[in-house]
């Protein structure tokens, strides 16, 4: 009876906690299976995850709530992550793919709606919608602990090491595994003579009428550094851009860490000649000169008034390294040392009243020391550690680096360093833990291979995880024969391990792989010509349309490796794209459907085709064996029957033989008629006599 | 027209318009047996199937007849009609060629290769005549059909002589040798498979002393025009020498592949075309009410009975069973009972995901007091109704007295049900506190919808097993159509086995096999002994007698057990049409009706066919089918041991890739996986190339870094 079995349950719960060979019952405050470094929506939701499996975890935060990141920042308090409630849609996954801010769980209720409806909503927003999520779903959060220094600490955690954690009260947390959820906040600088002179974004006041009438240049071309232009606008006097690169547009990038349009006004005055500007040259060859208010007054003397007309105006000089005395910068400041002496256009010859640094943020490699160092990627100029592709430390194994700074795997590509990208990953490095460490498979559905057509349909129309993870994250299928198994979100870059990784194996049937993709060919963004519409064009699709990938076996190490550029996978032994579609809607008979199931009937070399009851009928006593439609449905007693109206279009289309004596007697019959004469004629409808 | 003294075929006098007309009707007269002509595509495929692996066909589509076209075809099935099987159609209907545009109305000529097809699931390949339809180029072109895709030769091409050569068709050689001959093979068949009935391919062997060819060349061709000298060339692509051949109809060839795959856009699935020929029509559903996430636990839970289609939009049996189900709400308008509702599986996810809804469409009831139940019969109005009908009634129903077991039997009770099934199934036990009382409770459940279950627990039931000669636990099957009652023994062991053993007992002893049952007999996986009746009312020479006595001939041998090791069952053309199509898959044609045939589904695979001449009765029957056993009757025909494979080719993207964007789907080597990851490396800056310098005017040069200019963009 249930009331008996209830309390077993809660128990078992309870022990999910111990895992062999650890010191249950004591000193279980500072001792863990898993810890969780940072409270932020990586931290919260990786702790979701825990909690769902009962493991014992415990979430560290140095301050005392939960995304304390978004208390400060964005400066200008306007997160650019789209929130749109409207989306005309009640399907809560696809939802997702126009949500960029809610974390993931198993509460319909628990999404960022709650807290704001606006498409950019507010900073504080964020804060309070972790702290209702931490609440409502009771995740265990430490705040007020700062870890300073991690360590690698001896005791086995099912054959690895595990990890000491030091917080500024010398106390210390031993974990199995150490999930490292900070984020990046500290503020990327760069070192140049006179860099002390510039301001960061970190510091600068928000007020805009604190830049009234200045001359403003920011260091830097991205989101923040727009974003700080964008609000001074309406008072700054002149507003420069300066940094190696020019201005990446996403939505010309399909990446949205690019700049986004809803910050890009400057690139309006920019272009209409409204006195802003953009400018391309490297950071660590110039040079930021005051020029002091002594000098000022020498070289003014002459012009009397010009002290007064100067009042306010540009004190910082952009120079060039090269053109100062290297052997005595302290001398900064004469006329030679400027680039507008040897170059009279030079573009930022004039002064400026600010220089602000907007160039982002890095990792804090600082707290990991000896074995557990992480390792720098190449990606993104060393701002972020490298990680194997399934988030594990480069050489730190059982740490795991997740959330923002977890995103050297798609800098730039994809949306890993994000809400709504990264919920996504942690559920996929949280699926991986659970195979690791507790021997449980990821999770698959297993349906029959008639179902797999639509089954496929179903997730290119909804899903969120691939649609938001394009190109990182990939549905895999596992064929079987009759049956399949259909695995979510696998990381592609894994691929090559993926047996290891989920648990699962994969036959001689092979495996299909579904991916969300971008088009590689870069066509004009706006321009005509921008998007596919034949089908039999597919592969050229621009914008974002499902691929599937047909490998009899998994792909080895070297073939990922050796992928052809720009490829996410290895060539397969069959590709099959999906035209893009304007609506991302995927169910045209036509276009979508049919080509995918022909594909489908490649990979598998069987007939996919549907078949009314009375066509199986005749395959069932004619063949064999007859088509796997009518072998799954049919003989299992659950063909489709049709009507008469369905049977004639197919027989108008000739796909089902015509019967030269028509006219069956129980077709005439009205359903109305059925049931009411039915008392009449025993098998009015039935043909069980003659 | 006369043939001696019979009268072959009159013509009028405005067929026969010119000698062009003349001449093709005569010989079409000449040739009335061997030439065939089609209508329809099943037509065409039903000759294709008959040639398989034996002749090739030769198709020609004619719009009109009497045309010098018509003439050059029939002079040529005057040659070849012995070899070729021919076949003349009006043209419009034969989609499945595709490659002509069918609204093309002028003649064309295609000759399908047949003969080499080993198995009957392979298509046949087909070659078009791509020059006008003159008895020459006909001739030619059935000529070349006939040379081997590829001869080979040790000789110069100056001397080979092959049938290309007097032909008018132009030679293509390849040279080859020893260590590459495999592979050159290969491309010489792709080619020759290409160029099949333009070009002659000649496989020349470079190793014989014979062969004069300077080695820097690898292929040479030869027009068909007099004199006409050997040009030598380098073959890079197949490509490359397809358009050699081609280059003055390039533009008709694009044109040719575009239609080619345009085939690939008409809708080749029955379910999907028929419901997509509806798309003008925007779903609706009729009576049946749509669920979303905020309504389902309420309606489910409020409605005594509600039924639950789960389907999506973009599957088209789910779509199908749709109409089906929208006619079973119209059936039930009046049952205030019954709720027939719908989920949109594609919008409300989550109710389809809590419900764990695996497969569309599904149709499950939802009792208020009871677990939901998953529909598993045959998804159409009738079968659906008939389940909903019958689930109304309560599972058991329980019989309180003999009279009420007699009623029920009969009908009268749950009257409306019992009109809807054709058997009844009454549990006898002694009393209520028997053990299988909750054995029959779970099979009720089980059976709940299929048939209709009573449960008479009663000292008065030892009475009704005492009258039918069993032992209690028993049971009472009633049977509709001849309103039998027979009665077994049960040993009860789980409810599982009861419900498998009254589902067995369900079945009819010499059922009339129907599109909906089929399924069920097919699943005792024994050879079916079938009675293919002809349509009611079809009384030709007295056939309606013949039957009724055949039928019941063969049922009285059925209740025997002589029959065990078959499926003795009937099936009636007029109900079941598609009858007529097993019937002419298993002889090739309609036999005289009734028709009795023995198939050997799950074994073998042959089929026999009772000789229609000899009487039919119990004795010849049980003789046939015991000469069968020996191995002593020829079988008529076979069962089709074809696998089901892809229903078209399949359209690969990746060597159209390879074609279009060479390298682009290309596995990288080792060396440029090293670039890349430099690329990669330095990717923050990929602006920083681009920067050139251009203002260094007044700047000392050794002061001035080239690479920093302050470019605007």
């Amino acid at each position: 009876m249930p009331p008996s079995f209830l309390p077993l349950l809660t128990l078992l719960a309870g022990l999910g906690h111990c895992l062999p060979g650890k010191d249950c019952g004591t000193n279980s405050t500072h001792r863990h299976d898993y810890c969780v470094l940072g409270a932020g929506p990586a931290g919260l939701q990786m702790g979701y995850f825990l909690s769902q499996t009962q493991r014992d975890y415990i979430i560290l935060e140095r301050n005392s709530g939960p995304g304390s990141f978004f208390n400060v920042y964005p400066r200008h308090r306007k997160l650019i992550s789209i929130n749109k409630v409207y989306t005309g849609r009640r399907n809560p996954e696809f939802n997702l793919r126009h949500d960029w801010n809610s974390l993931l769980s198993d509460r319909p209720d628990l999404l960022f709606k709650r807290v704001s409806t606006q498409l950019y909503p507010r900073a504080d927003a964020l804060p309070r919608y972790l702290s209702l999520f931490a609440e409502e779903l009771g995740l265990r959060i430490k705040y007020g602990v700062d870890i300073g220094k991690i360590h690698v600490s001896e005791p086995a955690f099912h054959g690895g090491h595990g990890y000491r954690l030091t917080d500024q009260n010398g106390l210390e947390y031993t974990c199995g595994i150490l999930l490292v959820c900070t984020g990046l906040w500290v503020p990327q600088e760069v070192n140049f003579f006179g860099s002390e002179l510039v301001e960061g974004y970190e510091s600068i006041p928000v007020d805009p009428e604190e830049y009234r009438g200045q001359a403003v240049l920011i260091l830097g071309k991205g989101n923040s550094a727009f974003e700080t232009a964008q609000s001074i606008l309406g008072r700054a006097s002149r507003i420069h851009l300066y940094s190696p690169s020019p201005v990446r547009l996403a939505w010309q990038t399909h990446y949205v860490g690019d700049l986004r349009a809803v910050n890009n006004e400057l690139l309006d005055t920019y272009q209409l000649k409204s006195l802003d500007g953009l400018v391309e040259g490297g950071l660590e060859e110039i040079a930021i000169v005051r020029y002091d208010s002594e000098e000022r007054n020498k070289s003014s003397r002459r012009k009397k008034h010009g002290s007064v007309e100067m009042k306010g105006r540009g004190q910082l000089y952009l120079t060039l390294d090269e053109l100062l005395d290297n052997q005595n910068k302290t001398l900064a400041f004469s006329p030679m040392t400027l680039p507008g002496y040897h170059n009279d256009n030079f573009s930022l010859r004039q002064p400026y009243d600010r220089v602000i640094r907007c160039l982002g943020f890095r990792f804090n490699f600082s707290i990991f020391e000896g074995a557990a160092s992480l390792l720098h990627s190449g990606m993104a100029r060393g701002r972020l550690p490298a990680v194997t592709a399934w988030y594990e430390g480069k050489g730190t194994p059982g740490l795991f680096v997740l959330g923002t700074a977890s995103h050297s795997r798609d800098y730039r590509s994809s949306a890993g360093g994000f809400i709504h990208g990264f919920r996504y990953t942690i559920r996929a490095v949280h699926w991986i833990l659970e195979q690791r460490y507790h021997n449980r498979a990821w999770p698959t559905t297993k349906l029959q291979t008639t179902q797999l057509l639509s089954w496929l349909l179903r997730r290119v129309n909804e899903a969120s995880g691939p649609y938001q993870m394009f190109g990182v994250l990939g549905d895999i299928v596992l064929l079987r024969g009759s049956h399949f198994e259909y695995l979510e979100e696998f990381p592609l870059q894994a691929l090559a391990q993926f047996s290891t990784l989920s648990g699962h194996r994969v036959t001689k049937s092979g495996m299909l792989v579904l991916v969300m993709q971008y088009g590689l060919n870069r066509t004009d963004t706006l321009g005509s010509g921008r998007a596919e519409s034949e089908w039999t064009w597919a592969w050229r699709s621009n914008f974002l349309h499902p691929v599937l990938y047909y490998y009899s076996t998994i792909p080895t190490e070297q073939e990922m490796k050796h992928r052809p550029a720009g490829w996410p996978l290895p060539r397969p032994k069959a590709i099959h794209h999906m035209i893009e579609d304007f609506l991302t809607e995927w169910d045209g008979p036509m276009s979508h459907i049919q080509p995918l199931r022909r594909f489908l009937e490649h990979c598998l070399q069987t007939d996919l085709r549907a078949f009314y009851a009375e066509s199986c009928f005749r395959f069932s006593l004619t063949y064999r064996e007859p088509p796997i439609f009518c072998r799954l449905g049919y003989l299992k007693k659950q063909g489709v029957i049709g009507n008469r109206k369905l049977w004639q279009h197919a027989r108008e289309a000739g796909l089902m033989p015509t019967h030269h004596d028509s006219g069956t007697p129980k077709e005439d019959m009205s359903f109305q008629n059925y049931i009411t004469k039915a008392a009449a004629s025993v098998a009015s409808g039935m043909n069980f006599h003659l | 027209m006369k043939s001696g003294s019979d009268l072959l075929k009159t013509f009028g006098t405005d067929t026969v318009f010119d000698v062009n007309a003349i001449v093709a009707h005569v010989l079409f007269t000449v040739l009335f047996d061997e030439v065939k002509s089609v209508e329809t595509q099943e037509e065409l495929r039903n000759i294709e199937r008959a040639v398989k692996g034996r002749a090739d066909i030769v198709l020609a589509q004619l719009p009109m007849l009497g045309l010098p076209e018509h003439r050059a075809v029939m002079e040529a099935a005057f040659v070849y009609g012995a070899k070729h099987q021919f076949v003349l159609t009006k043209g419009g209907s034969l989609e499945r060629l595709g490659i002509e545009d069918p609204d093309s109305p002028g003649s064309h000529l295609w000759f399908l290769h047949c003969r080499e097809v080993l198995r009957q699931s392979d298509p046949c390949q087909h070659t078009t005549l791509k020059k006008p339809l003159t008895t020459l180029n006909v001739y030619t072109f059935l000529q070349l059909m006939e040379t081997p895709l590829v001869t080979e030769a040790s000789v110069d091409p100056s001397d080979v002589k092959t049938v290309g050569s007097h032909l008018h068709a132009p030679l293509l050689f390849l040279f080859s040798q020893r260590e590459t001959l495999a592979l050159d093979r290969v491309t010489a068949e792709t080619l020759g498979w290409r160029l099949r009935g333009e070009v002659a391919v000649v496989l020349i062997h470079r190793d014989s002393a014979d062969v004069r060819t300077p080695v820097e060349y690898n292929a040479a061709y030869r027009l068909p025009a007099e004199g006409s000298v050997i040009k030598y060339f380098n073959l890079k692509s197949i490509e490359e020498v397809v358009n050699l051949f081609r280059e003055d109809t390039v533009q008709e060839e694009e044109e040719d592949i575009d239609e080619d795959w345009a085939v690939l856009d008409v809708l080749d699935d029955e379910v999907v075309e028929s419901v997509y020929r509806d798309r003008d029509v925007e779903l609706d559903v009729g009576l049946v009410t749509e669920l979303t996430s905020d309504t389902f636990s309420k309606a489910v839970q409020e409605s005594n009975t509600a039924v639950v289609l789960f389907f999506v939009r973009w599957d088209a049996a789910s779509l199908a069973v749709m109409q089906s189900f929208k006619e079973v709400a119209d059936a039930l308008e009046d049952i205030a009972d019954v709720q027939l509702a719908c989920v949109d599986c594609g919008e409300w996810t989550d109710v389809c995901s809590s419900q764990l809804i695996a497969a569309f469409p599904t149709v499950r009831m939802y009792w208020s007091g009871g677990l939901p139940h998953t529909y598993t019969g045959m998804l159409g109005t009738e079968s659906l109704l008939k389940y909903i009908m019958l689930s109304l009634a309560a599972a058991p129903v329980l019989l309180s007295s003999s009279q009420e077991v007699q009623s029920f039997l009969q009908g009268d009770l749950f009257h409306t049900q019992a009109t809807l099934s054709p058997t009844r199934v009454v549990g006898l036990l002694s009393s209520s506190q028997d053990s299988g009382w909750p054995m029959f409770e779970g099979a009720a459940q089980a059976l709940r919808g299929e048939t209709l279950l009573g449960l008479f627990a009663d000292q008065q039931a030892e009475q009704w097993a005492k009258d039918h000669n069993v032992k209690l636990p028993a049971i009472l099957v009633f049977r509709a159509p001849d309103s039998t009652i027979k009665a077994h023994s049960l040993q009860l062991s789980s409810t599982e086995q009861l419900v498998s053993d009254i589902q067995k007992l369900l079945l009819d002893t010499f059922p009339e096999l129907t599109v909906e049952n089929l399924p069920l007999y097919l699943e005792l996986r024994k050879p079916l002994l079938l009675l293919f009746l002809g349509p009611e009312g079809d009384e030709e020479q007295g056939q309606g007698l013949d039957r009724r006595d055949a039928r019941e001939e063969l049922h009285r041998l059925a209740d025997t057990s002589l029959l065990d090791t078959y499926v003795p069952c009937w099936v009636h053309l007029g109900r079941t049409p598609a009858g007529r199509a097993v019937l002419e898959s298993y002889l090739g044609s309609i036999p005289q009706l009734p028709a009795l045939v023995l198939s050997q589904l799950a074994s073998g695979g042959e089929v026999f066919h009772f000789p229609s001449e000899s009487p039919l009765n119990s004795d010849t029957v049980l003789q046939w089918l015991h000469r069968v056993e020996r191995k002593e009757e020829q079988p008529a025909g076979l069962v089709l041991d074809e696998k089901w494979g892809p229903s078209v080719p399949f359209y690969d993207f990746l060597s159209i890739m390879d074609q279009e964007v060479p390298g682009y789907a290309a596995q990288k080597t080792p060396k440029m996986t090293k670039n890349m990851v430099g690329e990669k490396g330095s990717d923050e800056e990929p602006g920083h190339s681009n920067r050139t310098p251009s203002t260094k005017k007044h700047m000392p040069q050794q002061e001035v870094p080239t690479s920093h200019q302050h470019s605007e963009f």
